[in-house]
C-alpha cells in the first residue's frame, strides 16, 4: 500500500467532495448567515448552494474522461474500494440529477425550519450513494450504505410537526438496522468462504466452489439485507409507513435515488462476486443458489405489491406498495443474469425513480393544498390545475407501463432480457407473471387518473395555484417520461455501450 | 489450546439468532434496539473470528469500521425515540399504529 498519492485520490473522488463540501457549505451559510432571514429567502440560498454542488458534480463526471481500467490509478492504489468506469459514472449523474429534483420539490413545502440541516442530509444521503455504487469492496459497500440509511431515516423524521414522521422514521430504523445486521452478517460469511473483501477477488475464490449451507446462508443473508433496501417482499413492511409518514420530498428521494444506488450495487454484487454461484431458477428445475432466492423474492413482491396497492386510499401508501411491485418487476433485470438483463435493470430503475419523483411531486403540492394526501383529495384536479393533473396522468400511466411512455419501455426491455436468459426461456414463467401482474397494477393507478379527471371536485373547491417553479419542475419531469419512452435509446444506447466496456476490462 | 472456527461461528450464529428473536419479540424500544446491537456484534465475532483463520486483517479492519457505525446508529435511533417520546410519550412498539390506509 505504499506510495498512495493522496492528490490522485482527491481527484478521484472529486465528484463526491464536491457533493460533501456543498453539504457544509449549506449548512455553514444557513446557520452563520440566514439565521434571520426569512424562510422561503433561506431555502432558495441553500437550495441554490446545493444545487450548485450537484451540478458541478455532474459537469466534472460527464467532462472528465474516465480512466482506462487497466491503467486506472484508482484501482491500483485502492485496491478496487474505488471503482471509476464509464457505466459508474452514468448512475453517478442519474442519482445527482435525481437529488437536483428532490431539491426542487422540496422548495415549495414548509414542513421545517431547519432548513440547511435538511440540504445537508438530502447532500450527505447523496454522497453516500454515489460511494455505493462505486465500491467494488465489502467494507465500502457497508460503510456507504450507512451512510445513505442514516441520513434517510433522519430526513423521513424531519416533519417534527407531525406525529406520524417520527413513527414512520422509527420503523424505517428498526427494518433498516435489521437489514444491516442480515447484511453485515452475510458479508462476513461471504468474506470467510473468500477470505476477501474484494468482488473480483471473491469471484475467483468462489466460481468454483460447491454450493454448500454456509455459502448458501451467506447468500440468502445479503438478499434479505437488500431486499429491505429494495422493499422487496418479505422484507417491505417498512415502505408502506415510511412513504406516508415521511415528508414527501423525503418520500420521493427515498423511493428514487436509494432505490437506484441499492438496486445497482445488489445487481453488482450478485453478478460480480457471486458469478458461479447463482443456482438455476427455472420452473421445475430449481438448483440451490442466489437465482432461485431472487425470483422467489421478486414473484411474491409483484403479487403482494400490486394486490395490496388495491385497497389503499392514501396515494402516498398507494405508491409504496407500487414500488414493492416494482422492485419485483427490476429484479428480473438481475435474474437474467446477463448485460443485457444489466443495461435493461438500470434503465427501468433510473426511469422509474424519475417518474415517481414527479408523481410524489404532485402529491406534495396536491397535500400542502388540501391537507392530506387520500385519493379523494386528488378529485377534481384535472379542473382545478390542469398542468398538474396532467403531469399526474404522465407518470400513473408511465408507472403502469402504457406507451409510448418511459416505463413501458423499461418493462417491455426487463421482460426481453429474462426470456432470453439461461436455457429453453426458463423464466417464463416469472415473466408471464409479471405481465398478468402489471394488468392488475394498471386498476389502481387508473384509480387515482379517476379521481383526477372524472370524479367532480367538492364543492367549495377553488383552483389549485401553483408556482411557476414547481410547474417548470413537474412538466420537464413529465417531458423527461415521456422523451426516455419516445426515444429509449439516449439512455440505453448509452448504458449498453458502458457495460460493454466495463466487462472488457 | 486451539479453538476450530465452527465454535466461533456457531457462537455467533447463536448471538445473531438471540438478535433477531429480540428485535420480533421485544416490545419495548429501547431492549429492541440492544437486540440489534447484539446482531451487529455476532457479525462482528464472525469476522474476526474469519479473520484469524482466513490469515488477514481484512476482517478486523472492518470491525473497527462497524463499531464506528454502530455508534453513529444508536446516536440517530435514540434521537428518533427522543423525537417519538416527546410527542406521543411513549416507547412501546405497540404504540406504534397511527398509520393505517
Amino acid at each position: 500500500m505504499s506510495g498512495i498519492s493522496y492528490s490522485e485520490i482527491l481527484k478521484l473522488v472529486a465528484p463526491e467532495m464536491l457533493v460533501s463540501l456543498a453539504a457544509l457549505a449549506v449548512l455553514a451559510i444557513d446557520l452563520l448567515v440566514m439565521r434571520e432571514a426569512p424562510q422561503r429567502y433561506r431555502f432558495w440560498t441553500g437550495a441554490a448552494f446545493a444545487g450548485l454542488g450537484c451540478g458541478l458534480a455532474i459537469a466534472w463526471l460527464l467532462a472528465m474522461n474516465p480512466p482506462p481500467h487497466s491503467m486506472s490509478a484508482g484501482l491500483s492504489l485502492l485496491q478496487g474500494t474505488y471503482a471509476d468506469d464509464v457505466l459508474v459514472r452514468l448512475v453517478k449523474v442519474a442519482l445527482l440529477v435525481m437529488t437536483l429534483f428532490t431539491l426542487a420539490i422540496s422548495m415549495e413545502s414548509n414542513f421545517t425550519d431547519h432548513i440547511g440541516e435538511y440540504l445537508a442530509l438530502i447532500l450527505l444521503a447523496t454522497v453516500g450513494m454515489m460511494f455505493l455504487v462505486s465500491s467494488e469492496n465489502l467494507l465500502m459497500v457497508f460503510i456507504s450504505l450507512e451512510l445513505t440509511s442514516l441520513s434517510l431515516y433522519i430526513l423521513t423524521a424531519f416533519n417534527k410537526r407531525n406525529v406520524e414522521s417520527a413513527e414512520a422514521a422509527l420503523k424505517y430504523f428498526l427494518f433498516g438496522g435489521m437489514s444491516a445486521a442480515f447484511t453485515l452478517f452475510g458479508l462476513s460469511l461471504v468474506y470467510g468462504l473468500a477470505g476477501s473483501i474484494q468482488f473480483s477477488e471473491i469471484y475467483s475464490k468462489l466460481h468454483a466452489a460447491k454450493i454448500d449451507t454456509l455459502l448458501l446462508a451467506a447468500i440468502v443473508m445479503t438478499v434479505i439485507g437488500f431486499g429491505f433496501k429494495i422493499a422487496a417482499v418479505p422484507f417491505h413492511l417498512w415502505a408502506p409507513d415510511a412513504y406516508q409518514g415521511a415528508p414527501t420530498p423525503s418520500a420521493a428521494f427515498i423511493a428514487s435515488g436509494s432505490k437506484v444506488a441499492s438496486f445497482f450495487i445488489f445487481a453488482k454484487l450478485m453478478m460480480q462476486a457471486f458469478a458461479g454461484a447463482e443456482g438455476n431458477g427455472a420452473w421445475r428445475h430449481f438448483t440451490p443458489g442466489w437465482l432461485p432466492v431472487v425470483a422467489t423474492v421478486a414473484a411474491c413482491s409483484m403479487l403482494l405489491g400490486n394486490l395490496a396497492a388495491i385497497v389503499q386510499g392514501n396515494v402516498k401508501r398507494l405508491l409504496a406498495y407500487s414500488a414493492i411491485a416494482h422492485a419485483g418487476y427490476a429484479l428480473l433485470g438481475l435474474l437474467s443474469n446477463s448485460q443485457q438483463g444489466m443495461s435493461s435493470l438500470i434503465y427501468y430503475i433510473v426511469t422509474y425513480g424519475l417518474t415517481v419523483l414527479g408523481a410524489f411531486g404532485v402529491v406534495a403540492i396536491v397535500e400542502e393544498r388540501t391537507g392530506d394526501a387520500s385519493i379523494s383529495s386528488f378529485a377534481g384536479l384535472g379542473r382545478r390545475q390542469p398542468l398538474l393533473g396532467l403531469c399526474m396522468m404522465v407518470f400513473m400511466l408511465s408507472l403502469a407501463g402504457i406507451p409510448p411512455l418511459a416505463g413501458f419501455f423499461g418493462k417491455f426491455y426487463l421482460f426481453t432480457a429474462a426470456i432470453g436468459a439461461g436455457k429453453d426461456m426458463g423464466m417464463l414463467w416469472l415473466v408471464i407473471f409479471a405481465i398478468a401482474m402489471s394488468a392488475v397494477s394498471l386498476y389502481y393507478y387508473l384509480q387515482v387518473l379517476k379521481q383526477i379527471y372524472v370524479v367532480p371536485a367538492v364543492e367549495d373547491s377553488r383552483p389549485i395555484v401553483v408556482p411557476v417553479s414547481s410547474r417548470i419542475i413537474l412538466s420537464l419531469l413529465a417531458l423527461v417520461v415521456v422523451v426516455l419512452g419516445c426515444a429509449p435509446e439516449l439512455l440505453l444506447g448509452r448504458l449498453i455501450t458502458a457495460i460493454k466496456l466495463a466487462s472488457h476490462q | 489450546m486451539h479453538i476450530p472456527l465452527e465454535h466461533y461461528l456457531i457462537v455467533s450464529g447463536i448471538l445473531f439468532s438471540l438478535g433477531l428473536l429480540g428485535v420480533i419479540m421485544r416490545r419495548n424500544l429501547l431492549v429492541i434496539y440492544m437486540c440489534l446491537e447484539l446482531m451487529l456484534n455476532a457479525a462482528n465475532l464472525a469476522l474476526v473470528a474469519m479473520s484469524r483463520f482466513n490469515d488477514n486483517l481484512n476482517g478486523q479492519i472492518m470491525v473497527f469500521f462497524i463499531i464506528t457505525v454502530a455508534a453513529a446508529e444508536v446516536s440517530v435511533g435514540l434521537a428518533l425515540i427522543v423525537a417519538l417520546y416527546r410527542k406521543r410519550q411513549t416507547a412501546h412498539v405497540e404504540d406504534l399504529t397511527t398509520m393505517k390506509n
